[in-house]
């Protein structure tokens, strides 16, 4: 052990790491019908630096898990590369692939489930070793019983089963046998999450200790964000398979850039309720990602999104309930037609008009709307009720669309510290996202 | 617990080495039951590499014959001890089973001893199980029921009144010594079955519990060739377990096979593997065997094992799907474990991943549905034998001693169908008990298992 004390790095050299260039992953499930692949992971670009925690925030079915399987080769990266130390590890396979996976390693969100109930601790741990044939069979006794005393747990625990053991316990069983074989890098996936709030912090603290021991590199992958504010000293915000903001933790947290972490932020309850934050709340649900928006990925949920030239002034209420209008008809298209629905239609007993009457009056019938606007409306309510509703969607697009529904936005350098963060609002002729209030503030 | 840490990973030879003793008792015990049986176990081997050797065996019919006959004045001679056949073979029995129970418990001493002096660790999940098994009333009936009819295949030789080879294979090779008018007479036992036959008629009946008129005792009649009934039975019950087991192994080996493959991989093997299995299970099974146990009857394989060999195969052919498809479902849920990704993640091999961390939850499963269609194979090749496919005649098999008796159920040799039905349901029956026992002591949380064990183990807490 004297000799890992040594090698111990201090935290955040600054030098690289994993690089992830340009690394998608697509799920094809449901292999047999020709259908769209699940885009879970959709071009994402960052470097993670020897000795940092890196966290990767987002709502659930963001892609984070996916992106942390993918980086320790869990998942098959569909196309891009991760480098970790230069090697493109997505090429990698046998026994390259095999001597490589003691560099990296992870620990799963639920002990549950992360441990085989039906072997003793003792095994467990001693698995990767015995996998790596890691010196002789006493030394790897002897390593695991080190490790159990590392994590803070009792050797003489060695011949006792998972089911012996609280949550908390059984996470440290699962770092110890993340570490077993010395690796640099360790993908936490929501290591927290499924313990009590009491244990938590211990285990977060034994984390920050064992990184500062070993020199550990972290992907710490969490919903929670005050636990990532803790723990983290860069953030990486992810939404529909893109890396929306990256960025120092601190400045991050404080001073949001991209709309998507602003809205992210003020979902947190404030610790200080005398601070005046205006709390954003996000309309609707993510889009499906086998079926993401042209443009920015969040363009169909955004509460700053630009607005074409025309419609500068227009009211916000009116802005936001064609936005919603705009959505519904998307979710609508997605959302299968079912037998009953296709064979009324079939007889013109017409639902898709009653029903798209229906929204729209409940959309725009307390608003102003002007005339030019409503007929634009009316023109595509008469699409869909005619059964066009692509034509619909286009239509409503073409007038009411911007630079967010046409083009991906690229990465904008939003500070000193080098965050960057993913939005067209970076570009001059707009306004900064932090500087405009969102419509549904209005 | 204080020497645990300097000796901790003492492999087992060596902990018994520094605690011999509750070892050593045990093993004395062992080594002592081990000796009363093998003469049997020397004759085996043997025969295996010629002519077989014969050491006297304490369980055996030559140390207990009950082949004799009785003089006039009442006296029996050549049986044991000069007991009435009846008693000597009764004495044999009782012996025999005596034995294989005590066998059975001291094997279950053995490892109680063994998780109280030499375990590593204090409690394991299985101890749980065991323990829930142990309070399993019902499943302990079939347990029961089933071992006595392992024995009853085991001792098969030395549990009949008489042998297969002495009364059903060659009866005109062996002699039967017997008292008529005074005399001693001796003739062949060929003869003598057709005097002992059993045909309906009272004057022509030998039933359950009787002596036939060459002073022979038959514990179930005699079949309607004359032949021992019980002699027949228990090479019967040879047979069925034969064909019992090795086409549930087999077919228990490819269930979990693809079980574990499909799971594991998912998609396009998966998909592979139902198409084949739901076609297989898709065919009317029965009819199936039939006609492949016909097509099939005139190769080789049908001459191994008199036919034995080859319904194994049928049966283990078209009843893999059915076992498949009851496994195929905690395979994948085992699959989805993160414990499977944590093997991944550090490079297990996938084999040594489905061996290690899949194949222990499934494996109650198919001990369940194994056990569960044992009976369902007993019964199937006793049809097909009561068709006449199947097992070759004059091999003893259950079905067809029901099909010799069909005539006959309702005349006074009722017996011979009778018996064989009887037993055939009860086996059944308590396979199906120790398949209930086993589901719910790996999973008690099925159907009602927890309520039901919770209660027969209150009151049976002292077992
Ligand atoms: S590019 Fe447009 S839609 Fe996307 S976050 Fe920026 S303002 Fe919102």
């Amino acid at each position: 052990m004297s000799e890992q004390i040594q090698e111990s790095v201090s935290v955040a050299t600054g030098e690289t790491l994993v690089e992830i260039n340009d690394l998608k992953t697509y799920y094809d499930d449901g292999a047999i019908l020709d259908s769209n692949p699940v885009k879970a992971v959709d071009g994402v670009n960052f470097d993670i630096k020897r000795g940092e925690t890196l966290g990767l925030v987002g709502e659930s079915g963001c892609g984070k898990t996916t992106l942390g399987r993918t980086l320790i080769q869990l998942e098959d990266a569909t196309d891009g590369e991760v480098l970790f130390d230069g090697t493109d590890v997505t090429e990698l396979s046998g026994t390259e692939l095999k001597n490589w996976r003691r560099n990296s390693q992870m620990v799963f969100q639920d002990p549950e489930s992360s441990l085989n109930d039906r072997m003793t601790v003792g095994e467990i741990i001693r698995e990767p070793l015995d996998v790596h044939a890691w010196n002789t069979p006493q030394e790897r006794r002897e390593r695991v019983r080190e490790l159990l005393d590392v994590v803070g747990l009792r050797p003489e625990h060695y011949y006792r089963y998972p089911h012996q053991f609280s949550g908390g316990q059984r996470q440290r069983i699962g770092i110890a046998r993340a570490l077993a074989l010395e690796p640099e890098f360790v993908v936490l996936d929501e290591p927290v999450s499924a313990l009590d709030v009491s244990v938590q912090a211990q285990i977060l603290n034994l984390l920050e200790d064992l990184q500062d021991e070993f020199g550990l590199t972290y992907l710490f992958i969490a919903h929670d964000l005050s636990v990532v504010r803790h723990i983290c000293d860069r953030v990486a915000v992810m939404y529909l398979g893109h890396v929306m903001e990256l960025g120092d933790s601190e400045e991050l947290f404080d001073n949001p850039k991209n709309p998507y972490t602003h809205s992210l932020l003020s979902a947190i309850p404030e610790p200080d309720p005398t601070a005046n934050k205006e709390r954003i709340t996000l309309r609707g649900t993510p889009p499906s990602p086998r079926d993401p928006p042209k443009g920015c990925p969040f363009t169909t949920r955004c509460p700053m999104k630009i607005r074409p030239e025309k419609y500068q002034n227009m009211d916000a209420d009116l802005w936001v309930a064609i936005e919603v209008f705009r959505e519904v008809l998307r979710e609508r298209a997605r959302a299968e037609k079912t037998l009953t629905e296709i064979a009324k239609e079939k007889l013109g007993m017409d639902t898709r008009f009653s029903s798209i009457g229906e929204i729209r009056t409940e959309l725009f019938a307390e608003l102003d709307v002007p005339s030019e606007v409503r007929e634009h409306i009316d023109t595509a309510a008469t699409y869909v009720a005619n059964n066009e509703e692509a034509k619909a969607r286009e239509y409503l697009g073409e007038e009411f669309g911007s630079i967010c529904d046409s083009e991906t936005p690229a990465h904008h350098v939003v500070s000193d510290t080098g965050r960057a963060s993913t939005c067209h609002r970076h570009l001059a002729e707009y306004d900064e996202p932090d500087e405009f209030t969102p419509y549904t503030e209005r | 617990m204080s020497g645990v840490n300097d000796d901790a990973d003492a492999s087992l030879v060596e902990r018994i080495r520094e605690t011999p003793q509750p070892a050593m008792r045990w093993l004395a015990g062992a080594l002592a039951l081990f000796v009363l049986e093998a003469g049997a176990v020397v004759n085996a081997v043997t025969g295996l590499f010629g002519s077989p050797v014969d050491i006297p065996t304490l369980l055996s019919r030559d140390v207990i014959p009950n082949n004799g006959y009785q003089t006039p004045a009442g006296v029996w001679e050549e049986t044991f001890l000069g007991l009435s056949a009846g008693q000597a073979w009764a004495f044999r029995v009782v012996l025999i089973y005596l034995y294989a129970f005590i066998v059975a418990w001291w094997v279950w001493r053995g490892y109680l001893v063994f998780r109280k002096h030499y375990r590593h660790a204090d409690w394991t999940p299985r101890d749980d199980m065991v323990d829930r098994l142990r309070g399993h009333r019902w499943g302990q009936f079939g347990a029961i029921i089933v071992f006595m009819f392992v024995v009853m295949a085991l001792f098969a030789p030395a549990l009949g009144p008489t042998t297969v080879e002495r009364t059903i294979s060659d009866p005109y090779s062996y002699h039967v010594e017997y008292y008529e008018d005074g005399e001693l007479q001796n003739t062949t036992v060929g003869q003598a079955n057709l005097g002992s036959r059993s045909q309906g008629n009272p004057d022509r009946n030998v039933g359950p519990m009787q002596y036939d008129d060459f002073g022979r005792f038959h514990p179930f009649g005699t079949i309607p060739s004359g032949k021992d009934m019980f002699t027949f039975m228990a090479a019967g019950a040879r047979v069925s377990l034969f064909i019992g087991l090795v086409s549930i192994g087999i077919s228990g080996f490819i269930a979990a096979a693809f079980a574990l493959l499909t799971a594991y991989y998912k998609g396009l093997v998966d998909l592979v593997v139902v198409i084949t299995g739901d076609s297989i299970m898709s065919l009317p099974r029965l009819l199936f065997v039939m006609l492949l146990s016909v097509v099939l009857g005139g190769s080789w394989i049908s001459s191994i094992y008199n036919g034995g060999f080859l319904l194994a195969l049928i049966f283990a052919g078209t009843g893999w799907p059915f076992l498949w498809r009851s496994v195929r479902g905690p395979a994948f849920q085992v699959a989805e474990q993160e414990w499977i990704d944590a093997a991944k993640s550090f490079g297990q091999k996938p084999r040594v991943t489905m061996q290690k961390h899949m194949a222990p939850y499934i494996l109650g499963y198919l001990l369940v549905y194994a056990s569960m269609s044992l009976g369902g194979i007993i019964v199937a090749v006793a049809g097909l034998s009561f068709l006449g496919l199947g097992i070759s005649p004059p091999t003893p098999e259950w079905g067809r001693a029901i099909d010799m008796g069909q005539a006959y159920v309702t005349t006074s040799s009722w017996h011979i169908s009778f018996i064989p039905g009887v037993m055939i349901v009860l086996v059944v029956t308590a396979f199906n008990a120790l398949g209930d026992g086993i589901r719910d002591a790996v999973d008690p949380q099925s159907e009602g298992g927890d309520t039901s064990t919770e209660a027969t183990a209150g009151t049976g807490g002292g077992a």
